[in-house]
């Protein structure tokens, strides 16, 4: 019987510093045919693990269509992290999933879709943009807004031009530097009826907070609070749906029916987001 | 099966390099204890406090141990045990969580090196035991149960095999006067029922109401209801940093601890008692049976036995029918 809490290892082949918190680490399964098999959807995670520090969940944040190595953008925020961001080219890195019920792409079929982020929020939506960069026949229209406090925390900034050809930036940020060109203030402000079609299919990824006012501007802007699709943060131990840590009380797993709910499944779960 | 050849029994077991642990009654204390002769043996029908959840899931679970980028997964031996005289609630709280460990490697090692003998219930506390005693077995998982026709002096039993290692071990002993049972699943057909089904719904109903609030400021969040409970099977995975190695091992984990919610930042989601009680409950009476198709609380009443603060979840269930 696998042991599902064995991780599997990897080592680190690249990291880039994205902004002073937050680093890109490029990661490559070590054993050849794990690696021929490892495949994970949009909107999956798995559980990265470092021995001593724990373990903590963190999304994927490189197109699933490259299978040679997979990517993870990191905010510095713990001991693991802090331990990750000590590690050097060639270091292992232990990991076990890929998890969660991921982002089936039937839902977006034809429809514009509206990527919403906040910091590091970016990251995991980084796959769905990744992909379509390189697949640019797989999706129809896609736009992405994307705030921060400052444009120093703004993550993969050396792509947005590239992106820009296949994918609609709009970016954001509180505290502007003399430099900045895009907009100010929060990331609300730059949902508009002229930016967004009503039949827009959503997705956010950012702090709760960002949730509540994004899903508001969204309702307003006459989605279906079934096509409002967030992503939520719990804290997680097992991945597989049996610790119990990450419950939305009331019936369900952020690791196993998650991380990604739609506004219509969670609208009715106090603490929900 | 008399008193005598059970005790034949359990000697015999000895004797075949088994460790044979049953509840004792040592001055009203109910105690799980490891036997070591067959001499004198016999059962015990009270309940032990502590329940025999731990033989599966230890309280702490090596896992793995790493050094020098080496990973070495926990394959160390399991002993062959015998755990005898599981009571009803027991053995459902068993088949519950056999049910969600299926696919858990240290779980299923140790269920494969266990021997579980029943023992029926206390007939003053299921009177309607005789009526489907067949039924109900079939839905649990053990390898012997032993249901006692005269209870008291418990002189007699009726023997059941619940699986063909439970035959074969009776088969070697000598004893044939058996009848076996085949195990149909954890679900009973007729599913959750209408009370268990009932309950959903009233719990689901209940969120917010007063009777949370009360027992927002009763429970302690001491957490001893989660330990003592045989369904209870939260944990958490935790490192520990060894002189040569590092250890990751799973351990017993209670909802109504502090850091149980707790995400890096800060954040706790299950930030007050009112919140973490109704999960307890939600999880118990909601989600194991949606999830599960079983009840999560098999009526051992140990909670209520070791709560500080006297709740009862009989009263508390009472109420929340009654209430909504
Ligand atoms: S992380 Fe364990 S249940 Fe979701």
């Amino acid at each position: 019987m696998k042991n599902q809490y064995e991780p599997i290892q990897t080592s680190i082949v690249k990291i880039e510093q994205l902004s002073p918190i937050n680093k890109l680490f490029t990661l490559k399964i070590k054993n050849k045919q794990t690696r021929n098999t490892f495949k994970f959807r949009h909107g999956q995670f798995f559980i990265l693990s470092f021995p001593g520090f724990g373990e903590a969940p963190f999304g994927f944040c490189s197109s699933p269509t490259i299978r040679e190595t997979f990517q993870v953008s990191i905010d510095q925020r713990g001991s693991l992290t802090s331990k990750l961001f000590k590690s050097k080219v060639g270091d292992n890195i232990g990991i076990r999933g890929p998890y969660g019920n991921g982002f089936d792409q039937k839902k977006i079929k034809n429809r514009n879709l509206v990527l919403v982020a906040g910091g590091c929020g970016l990251s995991p939506l980084r796959t769905i943009i990744q992909d379509a960069n390189l697949h640019p026949e797989k999706f129809q229209n896609i736009q992405v807004f994307y705030g921060c406090r400052n444009p120093e925390l703004l993550v993969f900034k050396d792509d947005y031009n590239q992106w820009n050809k296949n994918i609609e930036m709009n970016l954001t940020v509180d505290a502007p530097d003399k430099n900045w060109k895009g907009d100010i203030g929060v990331v609300t402000n730059l949902l508009t009826p002229e930016k967004i079609s009503s039949d827009s299919v959503a997705i956010l990824v950012g702090p709760p907070i960002m949730y509540k006012f994004v899903i508001q501007k969204l309702i307003e802007l006459g989605l279906n609070e079934k096509d409002i699709y967030v992503s939520l943060e719990r804290r997680m131990h097992c991945g597989i749906g049996v610790c119990q840590h990450c419950v939305l009380v009331g019936g369900k797993y952020v690791c196993t029916d998650g991380p990604l709910f739609s506004y219509a499944e969670i609208k009715d779960t106090p603490e929900g987001i | 099966m008399n008193d005598k050849q059970l005790q034949g029994l359990v000697s015999y077991l000895i004797k075949n390099k088994h460790t044979v642990y049953s509840h004792t009654d040592d001055d009203g204390k109910i105690n799980i204890k490891k036997i070591d002769t067959g001499k004198d043996f016999t059962l015990c029908p009270k309940r032990p406090l502590y329940s025999f959840k731990k033989f599966f899931l230890p309280s702490c679970q090596k896992m793995m141990v790493f050094s020098d980028n080496e990973t070495t997964l926990n394959r160390s031996k399991n002993e062959k045990i015998v755990l005898l005289g599981l009571h009803f609630y027991d053995l459902k709280a068993f088949t519950l969580i056999n049910q969600v460990y299926k696919k858990d490697p240290h779980f299923q090692k140790k269920l494969r090196n266990a021997i579980i003998i029943g023992q029926s219930p206390i007939p003053a506390e299921m009177e309607d035991y005789q009526k489907f005693e067949k039924e109900v077995l079939e839905h649990l998982k053990f390898d012997i149960f032993l249901e006692a026709k005269s209870h008291g002096k418990q002189e007699s039993f009726r023997i059941f095999t619940g699986s063909e290692d439970g035959q074969r071990l009776l088969d070697d002993f000598g004893y044939r006067d058996y009848e076996n049972i085949e195990y149909k699943g954890p679900v009973p057909k007729k599913g959750l029922g209408p009370i268990n089904s009932m309950l959903i719904e009233k719990i689901r109903k209940s969120r917010g109401s007063e009777i949370w609030k009360e027992l927002d400021k009763k429970c302690t969040n001491c957490g001893k209801c989660t330990i003592v409970c045989p369904t209870c099977f939260c944990f958490k995975i935790k490192d520990e940093i060894k002189k040569d190695e590092i250890l990751r091992s799973r351990e017993w984990d209670s909802c109504f601890y502090d850091e149980f919610s707790e995400i890096a930042g800060g954040h706790k989601f299950l930030n007050t008692t009112e919140k973490r009680i109704y999960n307890y409950y939600d999880h118990k009476f909601v989600r194991i049976p949606e999830e599960y198709t079983m009840p999560g609380c098999v009526s051992c009443g140990r909670c209520t036995e070791v709560c500080p603060a006297g709740i009862d979840i009989r009263e508390v269930l009472r109420r929340i029918i009654e209430e909504n």
